[in-house]
């Protein structure tokens, strides 16, 4: 462990400590093989159930899964211009939303790592909210915002570009997925720049650079591991996601998902359904690796390889004066991008809370129509709301844990050992974020036979882990990577045992990377519809399958108001924790 | 065991004794049902019940009106399994003859599928209401509701009342309208009654597919009644086909400028249906709870909250209620039906079709 060595020569200069230390020999593969047995017990299964089903002939819905495979539903697919066009748009479509994503994210997670110690946990929870709403309520706040006299279209028309149409356009899906997956790369982010050395951006600043320059040449290189992690979920999620474009994009708007669940659900088509999965896995497999290799390209000194750049890239290339007047435009922009990031954010929260108090039945209604707490009588009163409560929480909590016990050991051998093409490695690891949900259902209910041997509350907890800890992975290889080792070296040369050093100086560190990647896992399991949907049972229903099951026949107001309590939870709950552990990196100030 | 057919739960006298006639006229034709199901078990106490619903509304009526009676009378458990029909229907395909749901629900075409596919069974005189359910209500399971599809339009947009199915193609609607997106309960129905008022049918839909195209572009094309709510709380759109249940407590509670039509050529059926699992291990409770379900009470709740149309013909409503639903022989035999087994066959294709003409 000691053998690793400071090369500052070697690392660009300035760069925190962390980034001068050697991959060590260890064992990655004890490390990472807890996470890769789970994944392989939850996911591999139903994945060589969606691959091989992929090369079924088409049949009637019960023929078993024979080896007589053909490739002709792989062929009608690429053979066929209308599946390359979707298949195309969604990617592009994906690209957008993340590009949106970093763009927005950036002055949001600078605002929430700047933000006082104890006004964190709320902000966190502003940031969270688009998790903690439903969907379709979500949807609804995406509608008013855009719709023909709403917000936006306000603003188009002031700046004199008459009546444009957004609504049910790829520019509305487009916005509802920022929306909704903005937050994944904001806590990417957040930590990313809580761990950043303040005093980095000091000697910049000394050294004549203004804050665009800084930022562009000291705060995006050294981000560049967590915005990585940021990029990859968000591009794979809003590759595979469906539902917000079925609500936004008004059937006008096709993207991959919506013909896998089309395929699957409607028309019962297990093997067309699984072929399309199959491409779009493909494709996002792809899309990893190049995000994985052009940020490895850029941060050259994580592997101790002299900058790869090409010649003159590090220097300025614009004029002093063009970086003036950067540097003047900077700071508005960085507004800008905020109150509007945190507008999308924040919008469709009030709309919830005011809907809660709404005087219809149907959740989605635009104008208010009188004050009532009938909605919160309904749900408190319900005492199978609570239940269902209760399971999500337990379920989301027991998931959290275990994802973090088998993340934590992976991200430290992603980021100190050296590894057998790590890019790879990780590329593999993140397939369950790049197969669709509706597939991975697909895959579980040819194996529902089995799975309902398991007791129900396990079944879910495998599914869900498989669910969360890719997400997790992401976040916390970044975290690890900038733990400052010259301090574990401290420890340890001061006696310390590994577990005093584990406890009372990797542990603080950390912590802001794990209640980050807690927090999003958490909410990922909590708000988890799509498979849970198919394995639930009367026991184990959880909330989100509760409320998802009352959308199905009518969106009712009690929706509101269970999600108007979760935020209410939720922003106590981390209040709470915010007192209990450290949000922020207070040492490196 | 061979259960006995006497109804167990009947508390209504009037109830009872027509009971008690049905019984002996159905026992007949339920002799073979009953044979077959001899080897059922008797009801018995900390028996369970699994029944696959949708939530809201749904699961508060039938709480109230099958499963808290059968769980006071026999001490059994009714667990809901609460989603959507395409999970349901998928999970009861997935477990075929080793089912988890002993009753579920589906909608009229895949109901009928699923007895096909050896999913479901048909239904029998076993469940005593049986006998009082509309001719339409007794294929593919028991029909529970009627809650047929119409067109529905703003009537401050479109002031010229719209009565039949063809106004769609008039010019001062058309640019206004949000398609029903095909497959779906809606687009199905939109798509049927296009090609049989342009003289088609569901054997030639070429007609139809032709005449939606001339539609575009659409004002959008909406995939959920709570969308199409929201098009038109926006103003995005002015009409559309859509259940009339919904759309009537829509416009009553929060959109008054939307009329729920009735067209002339008559509105397209579609309906919810009980289903029993084949396998199923709880038989008889699963026809007691299809009979409550079935029962005057819970029908008249049904009617009442949602404005779902009874399929059984002994529920009394009252007038002005009537009014807002189907009721009776003469106006179930009005309902539009189609040839189910044909138009789930070509799902598929018309999917295919409707995905490159009619959307996007």
């Amino acid at each position: 462990m000691t053998g690793a060595q400071a090369s500052a020569g070697t690392a660009v200069p300035g760069v925190a400590a962390a980034a001068s230390w050697e991959p060590t020999r260890g064992r990655p593969l004890l490390s990472l093989s807890p996470l890769v047995l789970w994944l392989a017990a939850g996911f591999a299964l139903p994945m060589a159930v969606v691959a091989l089903l992929s090369l079924q002939p088409a049949g009637e819905v019960f023929a078993p899964i024979g080896l007589d495979l053909t490739a002709a539903h792989f062929q009608q697919i690429l053979g066929d211009g209308y599946y390359l066009g979707i298949l195309g748009r969604t990617l592009l479509l994906a690209l957008g939303v993340t590009t949106a994503c970093v763009l927005l994210g950036y002055p949001v997670a600078a605002w929430l790592a700047a933000v006082p110690g104890r006004w964190k946990s709320v902000a966190i929870a502003v940031v969270l909210v688009p998790l903690l709403t439903n969907v379709v309520v979500r949807s609804l706040g995406v509608m008013l915002l855009l719709a023909p006299g709403g917000a936006v279209s306000g603003l188009l028309s002031l700046v004199g570009l008459g009546d444009v149409r957004l609504l049910f356009t790829w520019f509305a899906v487009g916005v509802a997925l920022t929306q909704v997956f903005l937050p994944f790369m904001i806590m990417a982010l957040y930590d990313g720049l809580q761990g950043q050395d303040r005093r980095l951006l000091e000697a910049a600043n000394g050294l004549g650079a203004g804050p665009t320059r800084a930022f562009l040449g000291v705060t995006l290189p050294l981000t560049l591991p967590a915005l990585r992690g940021g990029i990859v979920v968000v591009f794979l999620l809003s590759s595979t996601a469906y539902v917000s474009a079925t609500l936004l994009g008004g059937k006008k708007v096709v993207v991959s998902g919506m013909l896998v669940m089309q395929e699957a659900m409607a028309l019962l088509n297990y093997p067309f359904a699984a072929a399309l999965a199959m491409v779009m896995l493909a494709c996002s497999v792809l899309a990893t690796l190049v995000v994985n290799l052009s940020v490895g390209r850029l941060t050259p000194w994580l592997a101790l390889r002299p900058p790869g750049l090409p010649r003159g890239s590090r220097r300025p290339a614009l004029s002093a004066p063009a970086w003036r007047v950067a540097d003047r435009l900077g700071p508005w922009l960085y507004r800008g991008l905020l109150a509007l990031a945190l507008g999308l954010l924040l919008f469709p929260m009030v709309l919830v809370v005011v809907a809660s108090f709404n005087d219809v039945p149907q959740a989605t209604v635009a104008g208010f129509r009188g004050f009532t707490w009938r909605w919160y009588e309904m749900v408190l009163d319900n005492e199978r709301y609570l239940q269902a409560l209760w399971i999500s929480v337990q379920l989301a909590g027991a998931t959290v844990l275990i994802a973090l016990l088998l993340t934590v050991p992976a991200a430290f051998a992603l980021a100190r050992q050296r590894l057998w093409r790590p890019e790879l490695v990780v590329a593999l690891l993140m397939l369950p974020l790049a197969l669709p949900g509706i597939a991975k259902a697909v895959g579980m209910l040819k194996l529902l036979q089995w799975f309902n041997q398991i007791p129900p509350f396990l079944g879910l907890l495998l599914v869900h882990v498989v669910m969360v800890a890719p997400f997790m992975l992401a976040m916390l290889r970044a975290s690890v990577g900038a733990l400052d080792r010259s301090l574990e070296e401290a420890s340890q040369g001061l006696g310390g045992r590994p577990a005093t050093t584990w406890w009372r100086v990797i542990l603080p560190q950390l912590a802001p990377g794990l209640v980050a990647a807690g927090v999003i896992g958490f909410l990922i399991s909590f708000g988890e519809v799509t498979v849970t949907a198919f394995l639930v049972t009367a026991q184990t229903q959880t909330l989100p399958v509760r409320i998802y099951a009352e959308a199905t026949f009518s969106l009712e107001n009690t929706v509101n108001a269970v999600s108007t309590l979760i935020i209410a939870a939720t922003v106590l709950t981390l209040a709470l924790l915010g007192r209990f552990v450290r949000l922020d990196h207070a040492w490196r100030r | 065991m061979k259960r006995s057919p006497a109804p167990l739960v009947i508390t209504d006298p009037a109830r009872r004794r027509a009971g008690r006639l049905l019984l002996s006229a159905a026992a007949v034709g339920a002799a073979p049902a009953l044979m077959l199901n001899s080897a059922r078990a008797q009801i018995k106490r900390g028996d369970t019940l699994t029944v696959g619903i949708w939530g809201g509304a749904q699961e508060r009526i039938t709480r109230e009106h099958c499963a808290k009676p059968l769980e006071d009378k026999y001490g059994v458990k009714i667990n809901f399994v609460l989603g959507g029909t395409p999970d349901r229907r998928a999970r009861a395909y997935a477990e075929r003859g080793r089912p988890s749901f002993d009753v579920l629900y589906l909608n009229i075409f895949e109901s009928r599928q699923a007895v096909k596919d050896g999913v479901t069974q048909a239904p029998t005189a076993a469940v005593p209401q049986f006998a009082n359910l509309y001719d339409i209500a007794r294929v593919g399971g028991y029909g529970v509701a009627f809650n047929p599809v119409t067109v529905v339009y703003d009537k401050e947009v479109i002031t010229r009342p719209m009565t039949s199915w063809a106004d769609f193609w008039r010019p001062d609607v058309k640019g206004r309208i949000a398609w029903p997106s095909y497959p779906g309960a809606q687009g199905t129905a939109a798509l049927l009654m296009t090609a049989k008022v342009f003289g088609g049918s569901e054997t030639n839909v070429d007609v139809a597919f032709r005449k939606i195209a001339e539609l575009k572009p659409f004002a959008a094309i909406q995939s959920s009644q709570d969308q199409l709510f929201g098009m038109f709380d926006q103003r995005v759109a002015a009409a559309s086909a859509e259940f009339g249940s919904f759309t009537r407590s829509y416009a009553e509670s929060r959109n008054p400028r939307i009329v729920v039509a009735s067209p002339a050529e008559g509105q397209a059926i579609a309906a919810n249906f009980a289903c029993i699992t084949v396998g199923t291990r709880n038989q008889a409770l699963a026809e007691e709870w299809i009979n409550l379900h079935l029962s005057p009470a819970c029908q008249k709740a049904y009617a009442e909250q949602i404005y779902y149309s009874p399929t059984v013909r002994n529920v009394n409503l009252p007038a002005d209620l009537r009014a807002k639903l189907i009721i009776g022989d003469d106006q179930v035999k009005k309902l539009i039906d189609f040839d189910w087994d044909h138009v789930i066959r070509m799902q598929p294709q018309w999917t295919q079709r409707f995905a490159r003409e009619i959307a996007g």
